[in-house]
């Protein structure tokens, strides 16, 4: 009875099932994470947080491990909506029943309404005779396959109605005649009383008379008027038994006639809803058409809750015969909406039609072609429900263009809106998984690359990215070779095989360092191609200027000190300069010793050999100051 | 005789013998006092080898002697009433010698950059303000025109 209550929604939750795509579909993505076995860490499992929003629009979730769709705040429980969807596939599937046996079936039934709505519409009751012949229609309507015994089972019914109410008139015949021999005994009696009395009141008048004899009549009549009282009593109890047993049998007729009618209409069987509803006043002619129903069910609260009345068996010929002029109506519409190209529309109408009005005419005949186009408009529909859960926007976004091309009506701006933002957010988060892994950071690059590919699988960036991670992964060797020989200093060997050490460039850092170090030996191969060219222009000095150069090089930047290249020419342009390196060597250590006499001289000398010398020019002003200034 | 006629003869070589080499020693030992007792002629001007004051220049300082040189003023550099002069001597190429003009030393003329001039000078060990030495300095005593 339960299931009851939600035969007004089902419309409700038809509407809400298939509506447009975006109110079917997981925005967060929870099903499909789900179903990948993918860690969920939404807040919306706990339902605590709102669904979410983009560009400031709540987007409908649909979880479809418990068919409830949250939405503006609310949650619909579309509960039976899987099982009208594939009631929906199946019935698309099915080809239209257009047999002889089934176009017959149909006549028939047509019949038989037309024959119940006459004689409905007529004021006198309809005997016997009328009842006897509809339950003759609907057995011979039993027979279809299609109907699935449901006609039989109201003829059925009505048959059992019938035979309560023939037992009943039976008893009620029967109380008649037993009234008629009341009637009789009770004149009988009175008729015995009278003589008795007459005959006492006579021997008081004549004492002493015929008395022995008045007393014998006296007694005869006793024993007779006792016999018939005691009849009477036994007749009157049968009439009590009697009018008990109709009285009960009435009800229970009634309940199970009910019982039957009402499931007819929770079967979706208006036609014999119909009828068994119009029937039923001439099967119980007390004129109480009321329900029985518990005034606490689910069924009763249905009722009284859309018509504010008590329930009555024309409430369900009223409900019936108004959902059959819905599904009509819907499937007209479907008619109408294909006509115009709009799928959209013609799909919701015909779920509606087929979820409320499955076994109706009009539903069990609509023609195969239309159904193809609808089924074919279904399909897409459910693949983009699918790609959406499987968070594949451009899939959803390709079938969006089909069902455009499919339907006029269709509107995908929600959808487009919605697929548009989920790739740029992905998008988004690789070009920054991007920087975090040039940048060396790989922790900030895994959790924003796990992100992209959370948010769109499918990114074919993420393909991209994946290569570009292979590659660099396929470089570690170089990338350790690097950094040992950093760590070594070997800047000339990095240099020497810069080539093959450019991979590492896939690494921000080793790219600085990389840098650092071509540039590093680069500059110090043209310096020291420009101090051999002084050289050899000036044998003299020039050998001076180099050696000082160099030596000043050493003392700024000590990575010079490793580089052998470097080293060698140092050591090469020493020996050439050997007496100007040695008269500033022998100056600094006299300078040292505080024999300053000797270490200006020696600056001196060292100047001589080379006039341009800083060191010398530093040595002679710094040991002249101490020598000027000191007291002798 | 023969035998006695040869002894003769060889003790007569051994004496000339003696006497040619006491000679030579006594010539050596005059020699090296002359080199090695300066002091009888201590207050005189020597003539200065620039390449042994570079060397050590403190010893120069410890012998307390008075040098007499001559040299061109190639610099000077001036600092409160003190100069210090640089002068090439002519057979020390590549040598400069630092010579220091006290501010108090009264000299006959002035001393110009260019100018070859007759420097008397001694070597002494000074103190800087930290009293640290400041070893083997050349001073100027007098300057003269040659």
């Amino acid at each position: 009875m339960k299931t009851f209550r939600y035969i007004p929604l089902i419309p409700l939750m038809i509407c809400a099932a298939t509506a447009q795509m975006p109110n079917s579909f997981d925005a967060s993505g929870r099903s499909a994470q789900a179903q990948n076995g993918v860690q969920n860490d939404d807040p919306l499992r706990a339902g605590e947080s709102p669904p979410p929003q983009i560009f400031g629009m709540e987007l409908p979730l649909l979880d479809p491990s418990n068919d409830t769709v949250s939405y503006g705040g609310g949650h619909f429980d579309l509960g039976n909506n899987a099982a009208v969807r594939e009631r929906f596939e199946k019935y698309l599937s099915q080809t239209p029943d257009d047999s002889e046996q089934s176009r017959l079936y149909r006549r028939n039934m047509q019949e038989i309404l037309d024959y119940t709505e006459r004689y409905v519409r007529g004021a006198n009751l309809i005997g016997s005779r009328v009842l006897v012949k509809i339950g003759r229609g609907l057995y011979n309507l039993a027979d279809y396959p299609g109907d699935g015994s449901q006609a039989g089972v109201l003829a059925s019914a009505m048959v059992s109605a019938l035979d309560v109410q023939r037992a009943n008139r039976r008893r009620d015949q029967a109380n008649e005649e037993l009234d008629k021999e009341l009637d009789e005994l009770v004149d009988k009696t009175n008729s015995l009383t009278n003589q008795n009395t007459q005959r006492g009141s006579g021997r008081r008048n004549t004492a002493g008379g015929a008395g022995g004899s008045g007393n014998s009549g006296y007694s005869s009549h006793t024993f007779r008027i006792a016999s018939n009282t005691a009849e009477i009593a036994r007749l009157r109890a049968q009439q009590g038994t009697n009018v008990a047993a109709n009285q009960a049998a009435l009800p229970l007729a009634k309940l199970n006639y009910q019982s039957v009618v009402l499931g007819f209409l929770l079967q979706r069987r208006y036609d014999h809803a119909v009828i068994g509803a119009r029937v039923y006043r001439h099967l119980f002619r007390d004129g109480d058409t009321r329900l029985d129903l518990d005034e606490n069910s689910d069924a009763y609260k249905t009722f009284t809750g859309i018509t504010g009345m008590p329930p009555t068996i024309n409430t369900i010929d009223s409900f019936a015969s108004n959902a059959r002029r819905e599904v009509d109506q819907s499937i007209d519409a479907v008619h109408g909406a294909l006509a115009q190209n709009k799928l959209g529309e013609a799909t919701n109408r015909l779920i509606t039609a087929v979820a409320t009005g499955e076994y109706m005419q009009s539903v069990a005949t609509f023609p195969a072609e239309q159904r193809r186009r609808i089924a074919a408009y279904w399909q897409l529909r459910k693949r983009a429900l699918s790609a959406l859960n499987a968070r594949d926007y451009a899939t959803v976004e390709s079938i969006a263009a089909q069902m455009r091309e499919m339907d006029v009506d269709f509107d995908d701006s929600l959808l487009m809106s919605y697929t548009t933002g989920r790739k740029r957010q992905s998008n988004f988060a690789l070009r920054a998984a991007r920087q975090a892994f040039q940048a060396g950071n790989q922790e900030e690059f895994r959790r924003l690359a796990t992100e992209a590919a959370m948010i769109w699988p499918q990114n074919p960036a993420l393909d991209e990215g994946e290569a570009e991670i292979a590659r660099v992964d396929s470089f570690a060797p170089q990338m350790e070779e690097f950094r040992r020989l950093l760590e070594r200093r070997e800047f000339r060997t990095i240099y020497t095989e810069r080539e093959r050490f450019r991979v590492v460039c896939a690494d921000h850092e080793l790219e600085k360092k990389y840098t650092e170090v071509l540039e590093l030996v680069a500059g110090t191969d043209v310096l020291l191609a420009r101090l051999k060219q002084g050289v050899e222009q000036d044998r003299t000095m020039g050998p001076c200027a180099a050696w000082e150069q160099i030596t000043l090089l050493l003392k700024e930047d000590d990575r010079y000190s490793t580089d052998s290249v470097f080293m060698e020419e140092y050591n090469k342009v020493s020996s050439l300069a050997h007496d100007f390196v040695e008269a500033l060597r022998y100056a600094k250590e006299c300078e040292e010793r505080g024999e300053y006499g000797s270490a200006l001289s020696s600056y001196y000398r060292a100047k001589c050999f080379f006039n341009g010398s800083n060191l010398a020019a530093e040595g002679i002003e710094r040991v002249t100051k101490v020598i000027v200034n000191a007291q002798y | 005789m023969a035998r006695s006629t040869r002894r003769g003869r060889s003790k007569k070589k051994n004496h000339g013998s003696f006497i040619i080499g006491g000679l030579m020693v006594a010539v050596i030992v005059l020699a090296g006092m002359l080199f090695l007792k300066p002091s009888a002629r201590s207050n005189e001007p020597k003539p200065f080898n620039i390449a042994q004051y570079r060397q050590d220049g403190s010893r120069f300082a410890s012998t307390g002697n008075r040098y007499v040189l001559e040299g061109k003023v190639e610099s000077i550099e001036t600092d409160g009433n003190n100069r210090l002069v640089a002068v090439s001597v002519r057979g020390n190429s590549n040598e400069l010698l630092p010579l220091l003009v006290k501010g108090d030393t009264p000299l006959q003329i002035n001393i110009t950059r260019g100018d070859t001039l007759i420097f008397d000078v001694s070597c002494r060990t000074g103190r800087d303000a930290e009293g640290n030495e400041v070893k083997g300095i050349l001073i100027v005593n007098d300057v003269s025109i040659r």
